[in-house]
Parts: C-alpha cells; sequence; structure tokens
C-alpha cells in the first residue's frame, strides 16, 4: 500500500496542472459562490396603493425596500414587466394583493421577506395573497428551474463529448492523418460541429419532449423553438469543447475544464436573480453561453414569448458558435499551415 | 530517365532552440523505395511531416510533382502511413476505408470497389465489418497500411510501417511494398531497423537531424566494413564522441 500512495503523489507532483486545479478550482468555486449566494445589496421597487394601510407602510418602509404609491389606472403588470416594478401591493377585503413578475427567484424571495416582517409588526398581521405573472406560487422547484437543467445538461455532456472526441482524435493520430489528406481545415471543424449538432438535436428534442410528457413540467411556449435554442447552445459546447481540447493532452484533461468552463456558467444560468447579485458580478453573464441559452428558454418555456422576444439570445449563440468555430480553424493550423 | 517526384532543397526545421533537421538536401525518384535510417530522434519522422505538409521548414524548398509545397494538389498523390495506426477504433475497418476514400473524392461504387480491393491487397476481406476495436495489433497495421494505399498515390509516405509486427507479417509488408515500387510509386520508409535498408533502392542515414549518408544502399553497404549498416552509425556516433 505504502508503495501505491507514493506513487499516487509522485504522478501527482509531476502532472502540475493536475495538482493546481485540484487546490485552485475549489477555491475559486467557493469563492464565486461566497460571491453570488452572499448578502445582496439589491433593493426591491415595491409599489403600494394609494389607500395602503398607513401603520403597514409605516413598517415596510423600515424594511430594505424602496415604496412609493402606484400611479391610479397604471397598468400593474406591464410595470412588472417593463421591470420598473418588483411587486405591486394593492388592497382588498382578503388583505393584501401582492403581484410579482415571476415565482421562485430571489427577488420574490426577497419582497415576502419584507412584507412578513412588516406585517408581523402590526397588529391584527395582515394575510396576503401572492399572484405571479409567469409561474405559480405552487409551482414546483422543478417547474420553475426546469429551464437552467435543460441547457445547463444540454451544454455539459456536448462540451465534454466532443472535447474528448477532438483530443483522442489527436492522441490516435488520425487527426494528423486527416491533415495529410485534401480536406479543408473547415470542413474537418464543419463536420465536427454539424455532426455533433444532429446528435445534440436528437438530445435536445428527447430532453424537451420527455421533460414536458413524462416529468409533466408546464411550459408556456412553443416546443420546437426551445429544441432550437438548445441545439444552438449545443453547436456552441461543441466548439467550446474542440477549442478547450487543444490545450488538453488526453481526456482526463478534457475533464478538468469543467470546473473552469461549465461550473461557473451554471450560476449565470438563471439559478440566481442576476440584478440581486452585489459588485455587478451578474454583468459576467453577457461572456456566457449558458446565460444566453437558459434566458431563451426561460423567456419560451415560463413566461410564453415567441421568436421575437428571443433575437437577442439566438443572435449570440450564434456568435458564440462563429467566433469558436473560427478559432478552432486557425488551431488546426498546427497541424497544417495550408 | 526516372522522374524526381519529391525534391528537398536546404531543409532545415528547428524546434524551438533545438535543430531537429540541418540542411537537408535529398530526392525521391519514381519506382524508387528510399529508407530513410537513423534512430529516435534522428529527425525521421520531422522528414515526413515536413512532406505531408504537418510542419513546415524554417529554411529550403520542398517540390513535389514539379510543384511547390504545401498545395492541396499535390496532397492527393500522397498516402501517408503514420508510425501509430491511426484508423477508428469504433469503426468498422471497411467504414475506415470509406471515410478516408471520400477525403480524396471517391464515391459511390468506385470508393465501394476500390475499399474492397485495398482490404483484399491487405487480407483484411473476411473481418472487414469487424469493428477496428476487435483487431489484433498486425491487422490495425494492415489497415492502416489499406488506407494510405485505396487512392491508390503516387508517393508513399510510411512512417516507422513495421513496428510491432512479427517477422512473418513484416516480411508480407515489405513484398507489397515491393510490389507497389514496380508499378512506378515513389516510397519513402522510415526505419530503425537496420535489416530493412537493404530491401530499398536508395537509403538516407540520419544522426542527430543531419545526413549523415545518402547513396543506393549497394554503395553504403560497400563502404562499410563487415557489411553492416550499423557500423555507419556507431562510426558518426564516434565521431560525435570525439567532438
Amino acid at each position: 500500500m505504502k508503495g501505491v500512495i507514493i506513487r499516487i503523489l509522485r504522478q501527482m507532483g509531476n502532472d502540475k496542472r493536475t495538482l493546481a486545479l485540484m487546490i485552485i478550482a475549489p477555491i475559486i468555486i467557493l469563492t464565486l459562490l461566497y460571491l453570488l449566494l452572499g448578502e445582496s445589496s439589491y433593493i426591491p421597487k415595491i409599489l403600494v396603493a394609494k389607500d395602503f394601510p398607513a401603520v403597514l407602510l409605516t413598517e415596510l418602509k423600515k424594511q430594505d425596500v424602496e415604496v412609493s404609491f402606484l400611479d391610479e389606472g397604471a397598468d400593474a403588470d406591464a410595470l412588472l414587466k417593463d421591470k420598473l416594478a418588483d411587486a405591486i401591493i394593492t388592497t382588498g377585503a382578503d388583505g393584501m394583493q401582492i403581484r410579482m413578475l415571476e415565482s421562485g427567484n430571489s427577488k420574490a424571495a426577497l419582497i415576502t421577506t419584507a412584507l412578513k416582517n412588516a406585517s408581523s409588526a402590526v397588529n391584527p398581521p395582515s394575510s396576503m395573497n401572492l399572484t405571479f405573472i409567469y409561474g405559480k406560487i405552487d409551482s414546483t422547484g422543478f417547474n420553475s428551474l426546469g429551464f437552467v437543467l435543460l441547457g445547463v445538461l444540454s451544454f455539459f455532456f456536448v462540451f465534454i463529448i466532443s472535447g474528448i472526441s477532438f483530443v483522442r482524435e489527436r492522441e490516435t493520430g488520425t487527426l494528423e492523418r486527416l491533415m495529410a489528406t485534401p480536406i479543408r481545415r473547415i470542413s474537418v471543424i464543419g463536420g465536427y460541429t454539424v455532426g455533433f449538432g444532429i446528435l445534440s438535436a436528437v438530445q435536445s428534442a428527447l430532453m424537451i419532449l420527455y421533460s414536458r410528457y413524462i416529468l409533466g413540467m408546464e411550459f408556456e411556449g412553443p416546443v420546437w423553438l426551445a429544441v432550437i435554442i438548445m441545439v444552438l447552445l449545443a453547436f456552441t459546447a461543441v466548439s467550446i469543447g474542440a477549442f478547450v481540447s487543444i490545450f488538453a493532452n488526453n481526456e482526463f484533461q478534457v475533464m478538468q475544464f469543467i470546473p473552469l468552463v461549465v461550473v461557473p456558467q451554471m450560476f449565470f444560468s438563471g439559478l440566481i436573480t442576476l440584478d440581486t447579485l452585489p459588485y455587478g458580478l451578474g454583468n459576467l453573464a453577457w461572456f456566457m453561453p449558458i446565460f444566453y441559452g437558459c434566458d431563451g428558454l426561460e423567456k419560451v418555456l415560463i413566461r410564453g414569448y415567441g421568436i421575437g422576444s428571443i433575437w437577442r439570445d439566438l443572435c449570440m449563440l450564434i456568435a458564440f458558435i462563429l467566433f469558436f468555430f473560427v478559432l478552432n480553424v486557425l488551431a488546426l493550423k498546427k497541424y497544417r499551415k495550408l | 530517365m526516372l522522374h524526381m517526384n519529391i525534391v528537398m532543397t536546404q531543409i532545415s526545421k528547428s524546434f524551438g532552440k533545438t535543430e531537429v533537421l540541418h540542411d537537408i538536401t535529398l530526392t525521391a525518384r519514381e519506382g524508387e523505395i528510399l529508407c530513410l535510417l537513423g534512430p529516435s530522434g534522428a529527425g525521421k519522422t520531422t522528414l515526413i511531416r515536413l512532406i505531408t505538409g504537418g510542419l513546415r521548414p524554417d529554411t529550403g524548398e520542398i517540390t513535389i510533382n514539379g510543384r511547390k509545397f504545401p498545395n492541396m494538389e499535390a496532397l492527393r498523390s500522397i498516402g501517408f502511413m503514420p508510425q501509430n495506426d491511426a484508423v477508428y477504433s469504433d469503426l468498422s475497418g471497411y467504414d475506415n476505408l470509406l471515410f478516408f476514400g471520400r477525403l480524396f473524392g471517391l464515391s459511390g461504387a468506385e470508393l465501394r470497389n476500390k475499399a474492397n480491393d485495398a482490404l483484399s491487397w491487405v487480407g483484411l476481406e473476411k473481418d472487414k465489418k469487424k469493428l477496428v476495436s476487435q483487431y489484433s495489433g498486425g491487422m490495425k497495421k494492415r489497415l492502416s497500411l489499406a488506407v494510405t494505399l485505396m487512392h491508390n498515390p503516387s508517393i508513399l509516405l510510411l512512417d516507422e510501417p513495421t513496428v510491432g509486427i512479427d517477422p512473418v507479417l513484416r516480411k508480407s509488408i515489405w513484398d507489397r511494398f515491393e510490389a507497389l515500387r514496380l508499378e512506378g510509386k515513389t516510397i519513402i520508409v522510415s526505419t530503425h531497423v537496420m535489416d530493412e535498408a537493404v530491401r530499398c533502392q536508395r537509403a538516407v542515414l540520419l544522426y542527430e537531424g543531419r545526413m549523415i549518408e545518402n547513396d543506393t544502399t549497394g554503395n553504403l553497404l560497400a563502404k562499410t566494413a563487415g557489411g553492416s549498416l550499423e557500423n555507419l552509425f556507431f562510426a558518426a556516433n564516434k565521431a560525435g564522441d570525439a567532438v
């Protein structure tokens, strides 16, 4: 046993990259989680009706929220959709009627905490009636965050498979042989991207249909549009997988890229509401393909939007695909200058 | 007069500060087997990779069939057999051939016929539907040779094609090289097995990136004490040590 222990430690000592990853990657991820899940600096905006009880208003203003009055005749849902308010509260015979944009996110949690604190300070406490434009109060976590799982899983598996496949091509010498034929570099990368793209299209369609009809996930928008987003996300994963394989000498080293390429993106996939993040960290999402994929999936599957509302996400995914496609074609110059 | 298929003029190549080839000038002619002989690290594989276009020389020029290399057209006339088998183990032998054949523009019945011809040439027709992962080492080597030959290239670049091969299969493979030579192909074979050089018309002896001999095999054998090419390397080694 001693011999095995010494061998393992020596091997790790010789593999500086794995050693560095074992030490640095968890620290990076822990720091990221500390920043992302730490105290939010976000102040929710609440609009209340003119007849909102004064005593409750006083208590509400003591909480970490920004409270102002709702103009008479204003369209509450439009204000919420335009993000001019995070919650709109009116009062009725049944107590407070609280309207918010979507269920299950951190903004809704901040607002309900503030309201509960304010309500418990008055006597008798008011009853609260929550409704959402998107999602229901009794939505399961799977229903609320299913779009995140679809996006992240489709990216993750395709990234791993394409990365490993490309590394294997180099390891076995088939890439060298391929590049000694009259094939163009663009055809090699194009073939890879489209080949895996076809597989990912099948995978995406299966994942969507399984989620909808077997697991009973509630979809508001067109399924075909969700499949298109997932396929584009998978194409991005192929391109990025092939790109990182340039820096990997074997399959094991491709796996080492997961904590660097996939894990950070998961935090920006919709698990956490981005504008509640401190230090402007939410802006990092603009550089992450999974953010665009999951944002598009949320708009289609949860909000029921059509193609007109997800142009930005589709265009950004296409831009990522093209960017990494060009990088990969250039990287093949290492194997043939022509 | 024999046609000069490959002409390399004053080729040098370095990786970082290490010079792996120094001022190499050589030609390979139609209908001859040119042997690149040398110990590991002599520069044989680098020389072959320069001819496949996988590397570019730092100085010097390569022409193939009269055209400056690299160019796509020249690649069509090259059949390259890398040191490792370089075939897809999760495809059948036949599918491997179809894939590589398509890269050379073959299609339809012509593609299938050439794949079958190549398989039968290397004696793998019975195993053509098997996955390559089920092939023995020798079968993979033969398949790799079939992939190299199936588009009927006029130039064959074979990087240590008989490494790890038993003597019976090695003899059979060399018999096939001789048959291809007689068809008029230009064949460049790298090896560090001196015995194989006697089957070549000419041999280039590389040592630490320098060409120490380039002559017909007969002349080279005549120059050495005891008729052994290995003595040329021992002589070069001694000269290096003396410096």
